[in-house]
């Protein structure tokens, strides 16, 4: 028997053909419902949208229902965002014509008094006969279903599938993936996963083709034995990237008002990765750069990434950035001695330094308006042979010393080079800046470029430290455990 | 007595752990290693229990009204002959602790031979189910906190990966000297506790806690001295 008979299919949850919003006000054009059917239609959602209103005809030029049941066709999506009490008597109304409920009202098991509540809200929806998401959410993002409830967030489809339990932190993961050039495959925000659990859409991005890289916000751990034995049997197969709230005593107290979640110990979440090959992160950013990294490079499972070659101006950046590699458990040791022959015989200014970590100074990098990069570049991945390169400018010891071509140049020569050696070794960008606006828009230019090329670009080498070990971590996990 | 009539028998007795014995005799149905022993329930009864065992031998009180038997006076070590356990044996009866309580009898025990001490743990936790825990004896597991956890059930790397991850793992490689703890005893022993089918996973909607501590660890083998499981 297929084991994936359990599947919950969410298929048309991601890409409903049809969608209703209860909640949307004929009075009140800000309320979250109205605001959400803007935002589908700028999204280029086509399907039916179905405002559910007893008391109006008409909201945001759309013909109002007055419930679920009476829709002109079965309700593949329901947005729910009226205030709580009302929302289980809808549910029910719905009689078995709706597939999904998304329900992003707060006031359930998140508080004391809304527990009972919330027991209520599961008990309508399976009454209903329909599967419920939240509540105490925001909604989803899935750009395949042309579905967003975020103001904005990238336009195309990607291979980053998210769960947040959080909504708030799902915007600042869309917004900022976005700034950084993730791409999703979706973004679920489930609040207190009442009904639907984490594992449901674990399960399902790993069976999803879009989905390739899976990032999960979490911090309830009620479904923690299903999490435990899905990530078990499918050993990364899938990299998984975890945010987990609620990692201290203060931090669950939190987490138990925040969406109502009582977690265990904190060692259980050390045990999973360690038994999954999960990566655990600690910060909104490393997450988002462990899900960038994750995106752009192929796992180098036969050969996991130990050895890091370090190339850019900062002398004091450079040693740095080689003790926290070091502390991370990567290697920024010296290249061998051919490899600094070649680097000698380029002949660089006195103050380069050839041996890894590589330091050129402004200077140096200026030579030939910036084309020394790529001879440099050349000599690292043909002869040094690291497992991951990465590359930092600092934009701001440019600035006001040379023209603005010698840092196109290095750019270009970044993207050039590491081209030519396809899968050799991972290949990093990080430009540092001091948020002065004229370099910050360089900056933001030349993320662009390199991020539609592929090439993942970090604010700092400690983001780019974190992302890479990370990644060190999971092909370690794939090269002993995958046999 | 098979490991479910052991739960069972406690469960009737209402007794909310399993005692030491009975702690042993289950880990022993999981061919956990634990010193040979007999229980009296006399001074009478020394004699015959001594010449089936190997001395120097330890003998401890037995019973539900006593939690921490050293506290109590109720443990005694390093016996050599069947004369010095009745004369234990009768000074133990004679302590006022110990004879405000009920007394299931006296466990004649052999000293397991000498070694390094860990401790192997279990508990429940509410969402992950049992998780199994390494760690050194004595003030490494008590005041350093250098114990590993994983949750059930654990396969052969996890084990060697929770003992790699002790920041003791050099001390039972034997540093300073000392003999080396057997890696592949440990290894063997918390797959019995903590792997597919092994103890924690069968018994999982039964056990709370278990310690068994310490763990005598040699060059060669692993033997439960001490054991505790405090039932759901």
């Amino acid at each position: 028997m297929n084991k994936n008979n359990n599947l919950q299919d969410f298929s048309r949850f991601f890409e409903p053909r049809t969608v209703a919003v209860i909640g949307a006000s004929t009075r009140n054009p800000h309320a979250l419902p109205n605001v959400f059917i803007r935002r589908i239609r700028d999204f280029g959602f086509t399907g039916d949208i179905y405002p559910i209103n007893p008391a109006a005809s008409e909201v945001e030029g759309l013909p109002c229902y007055k419930s679920l049941a009476d829709t002109p066709k079965p309700v593949d999506y329901a947005y729910i965002g009226v205030s709580g009490g009302q929302i289980p008597a809808m549910l029910e109304a719905a009689k078995g014509r709706t597939q999904f409920a998304h329900v992003v009202s707060s006031g359930f098991g998140e508080v004391d008094e809304g527990k009972v509540l919330q027991d209520e809200l599961v008990a309508a929806a399976r009454a209903g006969g329909m599967r419920l998401v939240g509540p105490n959410c925001m909604g989803l993002y899935s750009p395949r279903g042309r579905i967003t409830f975020a103001e904005v967030g990238p336009w195309e489809l990607g291979h980053v599938g998210v769960l947040s339990q959080s909504g708030g932190l799902g915007t600042d993961i869309i917004r900022r993936g976005r700034g950084r050039g993730v791409k999703f495959s979706a973004l679920v925000t489930a609040g207190n996963c009442a009904d639907v659990t984490p594992s449901e859409f674990v399960e399902y991005y790993f069976a999803d083709e879009q989905t390739h890289v899976i990032g999960l916000y979490l911090e309830t751990a009620k479904d923690g034995r299903r999490l435990f034995e899905l990530l078990r049997e499918k050993k990364a197969c899938k990299p998984v990237v975890i945010l987990k709230g609620g990692r201290t005593q203060q931090g669950l107290a939190a987490a138990a008002s925040h969406t109502g979640s009582l977690a265990g110990d904190d060692r259980v979440w050390v045990a999973l990765s360690r038994q999954t090959g999960c990566v655990m992160v600690d910060t909104l950013d490393q997450f988002v750069d462990t899900l960038l990294l994750f995106q752009s490079v192929k796992p180098s499972v036969a050969h996991p990434t130990q050895r890091v070659a370090l190339f850019g101006n900062g002398g004091g950046t450079s040693v740095l950035a080689t003790d926290y590699f070091a502390r991370l458990g990567l290697d920024v040791l010296p290249f061998e001695q051919t490899t600094i022959d070649d680097m000698a015989a380029l002949k660089l200014p006195p103050g380069t330094s050839i041996t890894n970590p590589v330091d050129c100074p402004v200077g140096t990098l200026s030579q030939d308006e910036g084309r020394v990069a790529e001879k440099i570049l050349d000599i690292i991945y043909g002869s040094g042979k690291p497992d991951a390169l990465v590359m930092h400018l600092n934009l701001s010891a440019f600035a006001g010393r040379v023209k603005p071509e010698v840092l196109d140049n290095l750019m270009a020569a970044a993207i050039r080079v590491q081209e030519k050696y396809p899968g050799q070794a991972h290949f990093m960008l990080v430009l540092r800046s001091d948020g002065e606006p004229a370099l910050e828009a360089r900056k933001r230019e030349f993320r662009a470029n390199a991020v539609a090329q592929g090439v993942p670009v970090f604010d700092e080498m400690s983001n780019a430290g974190h992302a890479l070990a990370a990644l060190a971590a999971h092909e370690r996990f794939a090269l002993t455990r995958r046999k | 007595m098979k490991a479910q009539e052991l739960i069972a028998q406690a469960r009737t007795q209402q007794r909310p752990a399993l005692d030491e014995q009975a702690g042993k005799a289950l880990l022993a149905e999981y061919r956990i290693a634990v010193p040979q022993s007999r229980t009296v329930k006399s001074v009478d009864e020394v004699d015959a229990a001594f010449t089936q065992l190997r001395a120097p031998v330890v003998v401890k009180i037995m019973s539900p009204d006593i939690l921490h038997k050293s506290d109590a006076g109720g443990v005694k070590v390093g016996m050599k002959s069947a004369a010095e356990v009745k004369d234990a044996i009768t000074a133990m009866a004679a302590s006022p602790q110990i004879k405000a309580a009920r007394i299931d009898g006296y466990l004649i025990e052999e000293m397991a031979p000498v070694g390094q001490e860990i401790v192997i743990g279990g508990l429940r936790d509410p969402y992950f189910g049992p998780l199994v825990m390494v760690g050194l004896g004595g003030i490494f597991v008590e005041v350093l906190r250098d114990v590993s956890f994983r949750i059930c059930p654990i396969t052969r790397i996890d084990a060697e990966e929770m003992i790699d991850d002790l920041k003791g793992a050099a001390i039972l490689a034997g540093a300073r000297g000392r003999k080396p703890a057997s890696r592949a005893a440990i290894v063997d022993a918390l797959l019995k506790v903590g792997g597919e089918n092994g103890l924690l996973m069968t018994h999982a909607d039964d056990i709370q806690e278990a310690d068994i501590n310490p763990m005598i660890v040699s060059e060669s083998a692993a033997v439960a001295v001490d054991a505790r499981f405090i039932l759901r």
